[in-house]
């Protein structure tokens, strides 16, 4: 089971997240049909390389793939530009796209957020009842910590698309529309994915050893559910992607809209 | 010419040994340019172990244990009390609380001179005590207090420079956000320093120890603000005027008024804080008090009085049952599961009960009505907003000081600092200059969690006292926050301010009060005493 799990982590980060990002790349650079799906598949295939030179050159990375992933990565590729090519050309497939990660990190983070009042409340009702009647029941306070991790990690990809992440702003805030959008394109393809990348690869063996023993709380009266508290880490790395997905879609078409 | 020296990269084995500080030069670069601060620490730490990789001197080993450093970001329960206490402000601060307690100062301090000074540093040290959250309090100060105060004929210096200061307050008057998360880096700094030191029975510092320190220095700059405003009022008039007292209708109303929005906001603030300070309550705990308090004065202000079932009734009675059950708690036993319950514990028990029977109907009476202003919705989106904010600096954070780790950062920073002359003083003295000038920059949350726990533990190794290098480190900050040019709070209300008012002129408002905090970390830094006799007294 807990392999399973580690290995449709990997496959999340490897065939759909990794792809996915270089789409407003492909976008930015060329706004013709078939040239941006070539364009993307350059794209993957140069960075996959380069990566793939890199681990080589690098003895202490022992990063191997095995040849049913590099398959359904390659398979995923092409396919992703195929339908890039239907979909009309980079640019279009983006912005359909990341009009639909922006629906889906928004929702999920409009959803989560109420836990933070059912969590002050539930926090409230243990507080009575604790120094009142001198009752504590584990799970109670469990649940707080689990909404509280539910909450941040889930709704931080939200926190992205409305723009809510502390900017040292002494330039960004005079700047121009299109200097705003380079320096996000950039940070996004920096620092944002290459962050999301790093969490999805190191959390996969974490996840998957919580998955494999179906990992509790440490109190047998608590709630036994850690296993799932801890995919919530691949999770918000997604849905940050998916936030970055968005900004990057965005960015690139003021970018392009400003050059026509 | 030796081509093996070229191929394993040349400038790379010379620079390999300096990536750490590299590191963070290129960070301060890249922060300028703009993008999300938390997740250009991530991505400038990954480049730097990528290039660390390559020259070879850095374990990618080290980067491993980051999924359980952001689960630790989950599981740790103290840092619970950060949504609690933003939740708590956010309420405050759109249900119009804040806005109340400001008119109504207003009115009380108006006629004395520089009274609108006083009013804003007061409702800002009150504020600061309920939420500490950096730009809220400017902003909102900024936007009901500045034009009023320029109506009335203050200096636009001295009034901006007063709604700055009093915003900043924020930071060093617990429960602050920042103290919690200080706190907790500092508790896990403390206890490596005295681990390295082999202290077999090491001690532990809580972020209650760091409440109680930073209770009365921040009390004593409320005063130090207080005691400038009167100076200046008094030796220059014409910078701080006295309303006509006729102009505010008679002192009686005013009192009366003023009674009417001041005890609960006073109330609310004295329990949270009481309770932690007191030992009877976690910061947790204390924070879910204090947003259900919060959201039953906002309920309480804008619920109907005639409707019994869902009005202020029903808040008013929730309200007096919540003060019953502590009074039921403190007179009777009414702890449940115990062999023996006498007839009168029975009667109490069966009355708290009752009384915990009644606290939900006033609760929900408070979130109907919120829901129905269209007040609900925008106060839980801005605490998920801001609580994500926080938590994915944390999340960045953590990954910066894990490659600055693993490229040998930490001894680099603790031969640093051993090498200081001056010793422990120079050190800190160092420190502090370095976490100054990071602040013009960076936010409070970012450097407490990047260079805290950097510097904390050769610090604390030194033998400094753990709470008043906290309480330090906070005024430092905040200082830090108000010095021209590049304070974060002159920056907020230079947002918000009419146009009519000068850059220049809230920089010139600001200095006094910069160096009324310099006196004070003086103050402090020669008389320890005033961070460390209160925690001293409460946590013997």
């Amino acid at each position: 089971m807990g392999v399973i799990v580690g290995d449709i982590l990997n496959w999340l980060a490897c065939a759909l997240v990794f792809p996915l990002m270089a789409l407003p790349l492909a976008a930015l650079a060329s706004r013709a049909r078939l040239q941006s799906s070539g364009l993307f598949l350059v794209i993957v295939f140069a960075i996959t390389g380069a990566g793939a030179v890199f681990i080589h050159l690098v003895p202490a990375l022992t990063l191997s793939a095995s040849a049913i992933s590099i398959g359904i990565f390659v398979s995923a590729v092409i396919a992703i530009a195929t339908l890039v090519y239907i979909a009309g050309g980079a640019a279009l497939a983006a912005a359909k796209l990341g009009a639909l990660a922006r629906a889906i990190t928004q929702t999920a983070g409009r959803t989560v957020m109420w836990l933070l009042l059912v969590m002050a409340l539930v926090q409230f009702a243990i507080v009575l009842l604790r120094y009142v009647f001198g009752v504590n029941w584990i799970f109670m306070q469990e649940s707080v910590t689990y909404m509280h991790g539910i909450v941040f990690l889930v709704a931080a990809g939200y926190a992205l698309i409305t723009d809510d992440h502390v900017r040292v702003d002494i330039i960004y805030r005079g700047a121009s529309e299109k200097r705003k959008a380079l320096t996000n394109l950039i940070g996004t393809y920096f620092a944002l994915f290459p962050i999301c990348l790093l969490i999805l690869w190191a959390s996969s063996p974490y996840v998957a050893r919580s998955w494999a023993v179906f990992e509790g709380s440490t109190d047998t009266s608590g709630i036994q559910g850690v296993f799932l508290l801890k995919s919530l880490i691949p999770t918000f790395a997604v849905l940050m992607a998916f936030g970055g997905f968005s900004i990057a879609q965005s960015a690139a078409s003021t970018l392009n809209e400003r050059e026509t | 010419m030796d081509l093996s020296a070229l191929e394993t990269g040349f400038c790379l084995c010379t620079f390999a040994h300096w990536l750490d500080i590299l590191m963070v030069i290129v960070l301060c670069g890249f922060l300028i340019a703009g993008y999300p601060v938390a997740l250009t620490l991530g991505g400038v730490a990954l480049i730097f172990a990528v290039i660390g990789m390559a020259a070879g001197v850095f374990d990618v080993s080290f980067l491993k244990p980051y999924p359980s450093r952001i689960f630790g970001a989950v599981s740790n329960t103290t840092l619970i009390a950060v949504p609690m206490f933003i939740l708590m402000g956010v309420i405050l601060e759109k249900s119009k609380i804040a806005e109340d307690l400001l008119d109504e100062m207003a009115k009380l301090f108006g006629s004395l001179p520089g009274g609108l000074g006083l009013s804003v540093t007061f409702v800002g040290a009150l504020l600061a005590a309920s939420t500490g959250i950096v730009g809220a309090t400017v902003v909102t100060m900024g936007l009901l207090s500045l034009p009023t105060m320029l109506r009335r004929g203050y200096d636009p210096a001295f009034a901006s420079g007063s709604i700055a200061a009093a915003g900043t307050l924020g930071q060093i008057i617990p429960p602050s956000i920042v103290l919690i998360l200080l706190g907790d880096v500092i508790s896990n700094a403390y206890q490596r320093a005295q681990l390295e030191l082999g202290v077999t029975s090491p001690d532990t510092v809580s972020v209650g120890h760091l409440f109680a320190g930073a209770l009365l220095p921040g009390l004593m700059l409320v005063g130090l603000y207080m005691a400038w405003q009167i100076f200046v009022a008094v030796t220059s008039p014409s910078k701080a005027p006295p309303i006509p007292a006729e102009e505010l209708g008679s002192r009686r109303e005013i009192w009366i008024s003023a009674l009417k929005v001041m005890p609960a906001p006073l109330l609310l603030i004295a329990s949270v804080l009481g309770s932690i300070l007191a030992g009877a309550a976690t910061p947790t705990e204390a924070a879910s008090v204090g947003a259900v308090g919060a959201l039953l004065i906002a309920g309480g202000r804008i619920a109907p009085k005639t409707s019994f079932a869902a009005g202020r009734p029903a808040i008013y009675a929730t309200a007096v049952a919540v003060l019953l059950l502590i009074l039921l708690t403190s007179l009777f036993d009414l702890r449940l599961g115990r062999e023996q319950i006498s007839t009168s514990e029975q009667i109490g028990i069966a009355l708290a009960f009752l009384l915990c029977a009644i606290t939900p109907w006033g609760i929900f009476t408070s979130l109907y009505h919120l829901a129905k202003t269209a007040t609900l919705s925008p106060v839980v989106d801005q605490t998920a907003r801001v609580t994500t904010m926080v938590f994915t600096i944390l999340i960045g954070a953590a990954l910066f000081s894990l490659v600055f780790r693993g490229l040998g950062g930490d001894d680099t920073v603790e031969r640093a600092l051993s090498a200081t002359p001056g010793g422990a003083f120079g050190a800190v003295v160092l420190v502090m200059f370095v976490m100054f000038v990071l602040g013009f920059f960076l936010d409070f949350i970012e450097i407490t969690l990047v260079v805290v726990p950097l510097v904390g533990p050769p610090l604390l190794m030194m033998g400094i006292d753990p709470i008043w290098l906290g309480v330090m480190m906070a005024i430092n900050l905040q200082t830090s926050f108000l010095t021209p040019p590049f304070g974060f709070a002159l920056f907020y209300l230079r947002g918000v301010a009419p146009d009519s008012v000068s850059t220049t002129q809230i920089y010139r408002g600001a200095l006094p009060f910069v160096g009324i905090q310099i006196f004070a970390l003086g103050l402090i830094a020669v008389f320890p005493a005033i961070a460390t006799t209160l925690p001293k007294l409460l946590y013997p």
